[in-house]
């Protein structure tokens, strides 16, 4: 049986000993929440995923489903339609990316360069707002104006011209979805354009100007180079969100006609609420997120660091 | 088209789809409405758990209509049920009288209501993992793959005791066969997965003074009702000869389409598994009459038109016919909501000249997973919900249209509230009616097939290479 001294000083040594692993540790101990939430956050999830990707389906009995390997996976690329998914993907992300891109810029130094005050705060408030609407509501409105029989913009299309409107949603869906998209998202453009016009300084500008380089000149040569960073970043966030897109097109073509608009978070979507194919859609979701991932890494590796951060 | 046209249809397809939203529903479906044709009712909005004990007042119904059965009613006193369920009309129609169930049993009764898909996700997690919360459920196109996974309770037990169930009292062979079928896993089960709380049937609606105009016959045949539609397309401006859903999903196009190719002969798998039977030719005519018909007289960009396009064009006059939908179209029609009101007739829906005519329907049925902890009570909130007085009381007192039971569509009095050529067209179809057989797998090939027939519509390929591709991606997912 121990004195109390004797336990006296074995408290101490505990002690001791935890504030040793404590001061020996410390800048772990400052990470582990952080390193706790992206466990919980980014790597279960992650981990989750591939795991559901590599049983067999349909269950959520989980933990005692059979494994098949790559099953899933070939599944997701024969009936699965993963591979034109995603290359419906690609083609709606680049095009809407450039689209958005070109004319966000365009709208910014067209209103970077109006003299009054007054009408450049109506010019942005008027070119923030397709930004507000909600994906549904957007999806809604654009089924009733894009409708051939009763939607304003055929009728436009018709009065204004000598052609015939073409039936958007079944005749041309993946442009109506890339346009519609523009048109959403271009103001995300023009507002991180216009703030980037706004800080290049006059100096440089006025000093071109001096020099005689005409408009476009002042452009390529001072002004775009200058904003290569903030140009950067705009297109790397959009590129990333258009990745994302959902609502907006499901809601509008439900993926259709057939698969014409079927981007590859609407098959991962239909796989796992409509067809019931939990596997097939954790194979579709890993694929995509790794090629998201390293694609946005290469961007940043390639052009981030060395081209604009340099 | 002028702008009151315009501005009025705006108007119309805004109401259309907000009331789909709102109250219609069908799984399978596309972005804008997930829904089959069920229009109008008092869908419950938002998500909600209430429970339905404590309203005072007098019962809706008497109790002396339950208390003949012998059935001990009040086994289960003081014990309590949980519904998930759809936003539905269903729920709203005999919510009002769940305190005469509640008086009667002495169980107390608690909803669990959400918008469609969520609640489908929320079913499949409870009755997956074994959570139970659900002692009753609403039940749809997954029923043979929730039987085959283990998920369902049949029914039969229930039905065997007698502490539980009268058969003279319930009168079962009052509901419809096609119900009742349905209610069997579609053909592919012997037991009861279910109860069935509503039904729709495919009609057709038409513009009565179009057709008196043009001098018209209702068309009994598909031939007479694409000469109809030839002719009031051809002689109508800013009126389109027909319209019918061109849209994906297994609530949309297909849910027509399955009706043609009956009729004409061909069936959905020949021979399960192994022949799904949408290349053979009756489904290729009936894909081609279906296909040309929208292409030639329908709206433009008719692949893309929903339950609710079709509804709001209809409602809009701007369409001389809907091809073969449901009958719960009919209120919304005819109600306030619609432009032609007055001018809108309904029959049953055309089959070939030399074919069969089998309207295509749909159920909707409550279940009990095999995880419930009340699923004694359930059943009997099951069979008080879906018995004569209940749903006699549903239908004249509370504006429902959808009873599984052939007694109500006969009765005079409901006959007269909703109109007497109306609940003989439903009637009549409904006692003809073959519902889709939904096998496990149909979920997932009823969407490819729907995505093919959509690409017909839309010009994208023939309708026998759509059809020769569905059968093949469906034989494959059975072959898997």
């Amino acid at each position: 049986m121990s004195t109390p001294t004797q336990t006296e000083s074995a408290n101490r040594t505990t002690l001791a000993r935890l504030r040793d692993l404590w001061n020996d540790y410390l800048p772990y101990w400052f990470m582990a929440p952080m390193v706790l939430v992206m466990v919980m956050i980014t790597f279960f999830p992650g981990a989750y995923d591939l795991y559901l990707s590599l049983i067999a389906e349909p269950t959520f009995n989980v933990f005692e489903a059979e494994f098949v390997g790559l099953s899933n996976f070939e599944t997701a690329f024969t009936r699965g339609g993963a591979f034109h998914s995603f290359v419906i993907t690609i083609t709606v992300v680049v095009s809407a990316l450039a689209l958005e891109t070109a004319l966000g810029f365009v709208l910014a130094a067209l209103v970077a360069g109006v003299d009054s005050g007054r009408m450049k705060g109506f010019y942005r408030v008027l070119f923030i707002i397709p930004m507000a609407v909600a994906p549904v509501s957007l999806a809604t409105i654009g089924r009733i104006m894009l409708n051939s029989e009763i939607g304003v913009i055929p009728y436009v299309i018709e009065t204004a011209t000598p052609f015939a409107a073409p039936a958007f949603l079944s005749d041309v869906p993946l442009l109506t979805v890339i346009l519609l998209d523009t048109w959403n998202w271009t103001p995300f453009m023009f507002i991180i354009f216009y703030a980037g016009l706004s800080s290049v300084p006059d100096t440089l500008v006025e000093a071109s100007r001096v020099d005689g380089a005409p408009l476009w000149r002042r452009y390529v040569h001072v002004i775009i180079p200058y904003m290569k960073p903030v140009v950067f970043v705009a297109t790397l966030i959009r590129l990333i969100d258009l990745f994302r897109t959902f609502g907006v097109v499901y809601g509008l073509t439900n993926g259709g006609p057939g698969t014409a608009t079927q981007l590859v978070s609407i098959n991962i979507y239909e796989q796992m609420f409509i067809n019931n194919q939990l596997g097939v859609a954790a194979a579709i979701a890993i694929v995509y997120l790794v090629l998201v991932v390293a694609l946005c890494n290469i961007i940043i590796a390639k052009v981030g660091f060395e081209g604009v951060w340099d | 088209m002028t702008e009151r046209n315009r501005r009025n249809f705006i108007k119309a397809t805004g109401v259309g789809l907000l009331g789909g939203l709102a109250g219609c529903t069908r799984g399978g479906s596309s972005g804008s409405g997930g829904g089959d044709g069920s229009s109008g009712g008092n869908g419950s909005s938002g998500d909600s758990t209430e429970s339905s004990s404590g309203s005072d007042g007098d019962l809706a119904i008497p109790l002396e209509e339950y208390q003949s059965a012998d059935i001990d009613w009040r086994q289960f006193e003081g014990s309590q049920i949980n519904i998930g369920a759809v936003q539905h009309p269903w729920v709203s129609a005999i919510k009002p009288a769940v305190p005469v169930f509640e008086e009667l049993t002495g169980i107390d009764v608690v909803w669990n209501i959400l918008p469609e898909q969520q609640f489908r996700t929320k079913r499949q997690t409870d009755v997956s993992t074994g959570a139970g919360q659900f002692d009753i459920f609403y039940m749809d196109q997954v029923v043979n793959q929730f039987r085959e996974e283990g998920w369902i309770q049949p029914l039969d037990p229930y039905f065997d005791d007698s502490s539980l169930y009268d058969e003279e009292w319930y009168q079962p062979d009052d509901l419809f066969e096609a119900s009742k079928w349905q209610a069997h896993g579609g053909g592919y089960s012997d037991s009861w997965t279910g109860i069935p709380i509503t039904v729709e049937v495919q009609t057709q609606f038409y513009r009565t003074d179009l057709y008196e105009k043009h001098d018209l016959e209702v068309a009994e045949t598909l031939e007479q009702f694409r000469q109809n539609a030839q002719t009031i397309h051809e002689n109508e401006s800013d009126v389109v000869g027909t319209v019918g859903r061109g849209q994906k999903g297994y609530g949309m196009n297909i849910y027509i389409l399955n009706t043609f190719l009956r009729e004409y002969g061909a069936e959905l798998w020949t021979e399960f598994p192994n022949d799904s039977g949408l290349d053979t030719d009756g489904v290729i005519e009936a894909a081609e009459w279906y296909t040309s018909l929208l292409q030639d007289y329908g709206p433009e960009g008719a692949s893309t038109q929903t339950w609710s396009d079709v509804l709001a064009t209809m409602q809009e006059g701007r369409a001389g016919h809907i091809v073969a939908d449901a009958n719960l179209f009919w209120p919304g029609l005819t109600g306030e909501d619609s432009q032609v009101g007055e001018d809108i007739g309904i029959a049953k829906a055309p089959r070939p000249a030399d074919g069969t005519f089998s309207p295509n329907a749909f159920n909707w049925q409550i279940s009990t997973s095999k995880n419930a902890s009340n699923s004694e009570q359930a059943f009997l909130f099951m069979l008080w919900a879906s018995s004569e007085p209940t749903n006699t009381w549903m239908h004249l007192d509370n504006g429902a249209a959808f009873s599984v039971r052939q007694s109500v569509w006969e009765n005079d009095e409901f006959r007269s509230r909703v109109g007497d050529n109306f609940a003989q067209v439903t009637l009549e179809s409904l006692q003809e009616a073959a519902p889709d057989p939904f096998d496990r797998k149909y979920p997932e090939w009823g969407q490819r097939y729907s995505e093919e027939l959509q690409r017909a519509i839309a010009g994208q390929k023939s309708a026998e290479a759509a059809m020769t591709r569905a059968a093949e991606v469906a034989e494959d997912i059975y072959s898997g």
